[in-house]
């Protein structure tokens, strides 16, 4: 066994704990936005090219920016503008909702780390 | 240099090899809006004409339990308070009494403090409406009017299917139960379905069981002053995980947050919670009880906790102080970086 081979075996039992974690439990990147509108079937749209969606809602027109792999309410015909204030959407499983306009945000990834999301 | 990095790749691939899967994925997700919030059905295993008749039935039970018992839009609620305001009494479908009876054996678990006829006050503060006040608070007087009368379910009185009251302010709202009975109605269909692989979660308050296949479900519990994973449990069987904070519903005076969970002692929102997470078998029981420990806070949660019967709690105070009981802490995960005082109390069982 050479040095190198030494190194090698090293490096792969250092990662081993790591890649465990990280693919087993790890937040893996989003990849999709889900949106649902009303009692409608969700759509689902790629976080990629950026750009932006208008979804008609139950009181208006709410505004989506997609950019970066993120996603984001820009504007909501609600009054409370939670939506908005949510910011941007980043990781997979990561939700945000106008429930005035009945319309809502869901970031979804390839390995979701959470089967749902209590708050 | 190659070759070590390409055997490298190989071990790396075969490690990762293990988070693949070319099976047909067998969850079924199914959502729809009802009692103003998303309703989200996860199943597991589950053949999808099943999956998709058993969701239809739950979001027609959702939308039918939504309109009888809204607390201030027409339906079978709202026509009891007319009956109940003024002192009087009206009749009810037999269907409604083992909602009614719930919800008033867990006001009295809880002295109180989850009270589920303060619907007039509730109404006061502004939230019977879906769009919230706007700079304005209610008036002082009339809070201390209601408090005065104290409403009670120890004021009702059900014989059969009718229902007294000698309160007059008596006004039910079951907006801190009605969600969780719901969930636990579904729970019931699914699983006279067949169906025994579930989370039914409503707004962020869910009941699990079964597992995702051959490991448990995974549920992540949101930080509540951000937007990110506070902690984590993991659930094989049946367990309600509901959350309580004052981020759900509330509008700010002059920089101030007044949010929904009214403490019935005081009249004005509890002030010294910021949320409050529950694990309960029954998700009816679990909702009732973060309203009743929200409002207990931080010195008076585990009194009240033993009385509901309730094992395992996580209370974040408004300095971010996470209390928890010893059954709980060795069952949540927190995330790394979180780096809260965390103050055990004794066991709760």
């Amino acid at each position: 066994m050479t040095r190198a081979d030494r190194i090698l075996i090293l490096l792969v039992v250092c990662a081993m704990p790591f890649l465990y974690l990280h693919l087993w439990f790890g937040n893996g990147p989003a990849t999709f936005v889900q949106i649902l509108n009303g009692s409608s079937a969700p759509v689902t749209e790629p976080l990629q090219p950026d750009r932006m969606l208008r979804v008609a809602g139950a009181l208006g027109e709410s505004i989506i920016e997609v950019r970066n792999g993120r996603a984001r309410f820009v504007r909501s015909p609600c009054t409370t503008k939670v939506c908005v204030q949510s910011g941007w959407l980043t990781s997979a499983g990561e939700f945000a909702a106008c429930l005035p306009n009945r319309i809502s945000l869901a970031l979804v990834g390839q390995d979701p780390r959470f089967d749902a999301i209590n708050f | 240099m190659i070759e070590q990095l390409t055997r490298l790749g190989y071990l790396l691939l075969i490690l990762g090899a293990g988070g693949c899967s070319t099976q047909k994925d067998p969850v079924f997700h199914d959502q729809f809006f009802a009692f103003g919030t998303l309703i989200d059905i996860t199943l597991y295993g589950a053949e999808l004409p099943l999956a998709e008749s058993v969701c239809k039935q739950i979001e027609q039970d959702f939308v039918n339990m939504h309109a009888s018992w809204h607390a201030w839009q027409p339906g079978q609620l709202s026509s009891l308070n007319s009956q109940l305001s003024g002192a009087g009494a009206g009749t009810v479908e037999p269907s409604f009494l083992p909602l009614l009876d719930e919800a008033n054996g867990l006001s009295l678990l809880s002295e109180g403090l989850f009270n589920p006829v303060l619907g007039n006050l509730i109404a006061l503060w502004g939230f019977h409406d879906n769009a919230l006040p706007v700079g304005t608070l209610p008036d002082s007087t009339a809070i201390r009017d209601l408090l005065v009368q104290a409403p009670s379910v120890n004021d009702i009185h059900i014989d059969g299917t009718l229902i007294s009251s000698r309160n007059p302010t008596v006004a039910y709202d079951l907006g801190g139960f009605a969600k969780g009975y719901a969930i636990d109605r579904a729970i019931d269909r699914l699983r006279e379905s067949g169906i025994h692989n579930a989370i039914v979660n409503a707004g962020g308050d869910l009941r699990a069981i079964g597992q995702h296949g051959e490991r448990p479900w995974r549920i992540g519990i949101r930080h509540p002053r951000e937007s990110s994973i506070i902690a984590s449990i993991e659930i094989s069987g049946d367990n309600s995980v509901f959350t309580s904070g004052d981020y759900e519903r509330f509008f700010e005076v002059d920089g101030k947050r007044y949010h929904h969970i009214i403490d019935p002692r005081t009249g004005y929102p509890a002030i010294n919670t910021t949320s409050v997470t529950v694990i309960h078998s029954n998700a009816a029981t679990a909702d009732a009880a973060t309203t009743a420990l929200f409002v207990a806070g931080p010195d008076e949660w585990l009194s009240i906790a033993l009385k509901m019967g309730i094992s395992y709690v996580m209370l974040i105070d408004n300095q971010g102080i996470i209390h928890m009981n010893p059954a709980m802490q060795s069952r949540i995960h927190l995330e790394p970086g979180i780096n809260a005082e965390i103050r055990l109390s004794t066991p709760l069982q």
